[in-house]
């Protein structure tokens, strides 16, 4: 059975210790794996790089991805994503601080699955990442793998 | 022309010719006396065409004079518009580079609130979020004294996060581009009501709103204005056993004046001038919450919409909350 990861793509390591607190407090028992930065996000995701062992047929289940990312940032990761028939369908969740329109806007220009807002309450955002899990994990039906 | 000497003399000869011929006198008398009358009509006319020269000539200066005038005016008005045209293509130059200027300062104001709206949030969600981290995985070290500065920590941290968004809205409302439609305010306080009561279905409030009263103005700034005014009326009258709140406009002076009237606890009048600053509040936040903003940001889009807000109030009794808007 293989491993049902969750990829988070997020540099500030304090959002990652929170997200992954918010995921255990979620009962999510899944495997999370972190990128740093954009770059990582797609060795991993295309299996280059640090990541060229990796069996490119594992994608993770969903990708939660900050938009303020050093190297490439978010929107480019997700064009990226979009442009690569492997990775095409992968769901992608924008989670990130801005609820500025113009984010907003392009993210569903570049076909993301869902825009997420990280509220400054950890109560809200733990429940928010809950919630996301319960969604993409749970309820929802993962695109079948392209080979 | 004869002269008199010469007439004298035609009246001698015409006399003596008289005396000396009958006949053929008489003939040269009538044709002699003929040719005195013709003279004198001639004379006569004479005068008069001399006269009426006269005339011609004085009118014929006064048409140059007149011309004369016309062609100075013609001048004139001619160094005034040029002089006209500079001074609009001076005021043109100018309101252009004033206009790239507000432009400019409106980029930098967007990047600014982009900037804001990305990094100001992340510390603040640090700070909240390891506070209580703190609290839960290390309770049993910590006395209450130490979990109440933690929750101090927390709640600066999100009341600081909630005062970036409402300073962001504020600074999205001047700049946002109007849209001047006729609008049916009855219609949008009736909009904002039922999601007030959609939000809070067991508040009991008894909404009066006058239909039809139509104004001129943007809609969805128009509608923030209701949200603010009716929010903070449904707000002030939680503690009331019966609340009223109403929306109709009366007269003031020669214009009409809109008005959201509640029965809640009202505002001391000492005070008013506060009421439309951005953060002021008039009451503590564990009687009633929120950050300040709402009616400095009603003030703002009033102002953008040609028109003046003001309030009077009563401790106790509840307050009216009056706004004008520019007509089309």
């Amino acid at each position: 059975m293989p491993e049902r990861t969750i990829l988070l793509v997020e540099d500030n390591p304090a959002d990652v210790t929170l997200t992954l607190r918010a995921l255990k407090r979620a009962n999510i028992a899944n495997d999370l794996v972190v990128a740093r930065d954009g770059v990582k996000a797609l060795d991993y995701l295309f299996c280059t790089g640090h990541y060229s062992s990796r069996d490119i047929n594992q994608l993770p289940v969903v990708v939660l991805l900050d938009l303020k990312l050093p190297k490439i940032d978010g929107i480019e990761v997700l064009k990226s994503l979009r442009n690569n028939t492997v990775t095409k369908h992968l769901p992608v969740v924008i989670l990130t601080s801005s609820k500025e329109e113009s984010d907003v806007t392009a993210c569903y220009e570049f076909n993301c699955n869902s825009y997420v807002r990280k509220p400054v309450d950890f109560n809200q955002f733990a429940e928010s990442v809950k919630q996301l899990g319960l969604y993409w994990l749970v309820l929802n039906e993962a695109p079948p793998q392209t080979k | 022309m004869p002269s008199n000497n010469e007439k004298e003399a035609l009246g001698r000869m015409t006399a003596e010719n008289a005396s000396r011929n009958t006949g053929d006198g008489m003939q040269l008398e009538d044709t002699q006396r003929a040719l005195i009358n013709i003279l004198d009509d001639f004379d006569i006319e004479k005068t008069k065409v001399e006269k009426a020269n006269l005339m011609l000539q004085a009118k014929s200066g006064e048409l140059n004079r007149a011309n004369e005038e016309l062609q100075k005016a013609r001048n004139n008005l001619e160094v005034r518009v040029e002089e006209r045209t500079a001074e609009l293509q001076q005021r043109t130059l100018q309101l252009e580079a004033a206009n790239r200027n507000l432009e400019a300062s409106n980029k930098e104001l967007e990047s600014f609130s982009y900037s804001v709206s990305h990094d100001l949030r992340a510390p603040l969600r640090t700070m909240d979020g390891f506070s209580l981290a703190l609290v839960e995985d290390y309770g049993d070290k910590l006395d209450s004294q130490a979990k109440g500065y933690l929750q101090y920590i927390r709640s600066s941290s999100q009341l600081m996060g909630q005062l970036i968004d409402d300073i962001l809205n504020l600074s999205r409302i001047t700049r946002a581009e109007i849209h001047l439609n006729r609008v049916d305010l009855s219609d949008l306080a009736r909009e904002v009501v039922e999601e007030l009561k959609r939000v809070q279905p067991e508040r009991k409030v008894d909404f009066v709103i006058t239909p039809e009263i139509k104004a001129y103005g943007d809609r969805g700034l128009l509608k923030l204005v209701f949200e603010n005014l009716l929010g903070n009326a449904f707000k002030f009258t939680s503690k009331q056993p019966v609340a009223r709140i109403e929306f109709g406009f009366t007269n003031c002076g020669d214009e009409p004046a809109y008005f959201v009237r509640d029965n809640g606890i009202g505002f001391d009048m000492t005070y008013a001038h506060k009421l439309f600053k951005p953060f002021q509040r008039l009451h503590r936040p564990e009687e009633f919450s929120g950050t300040g903003i709402g009616l400095a940001s009603v003030q703002r889009i009033i102002t953008r919409l040609g028109g003046r807000v003001w309030a009077e109030g009563e401790v106790g009794k509840g307050a009216i909350f009056y706004f004008t808007l520019r007509r089309s």
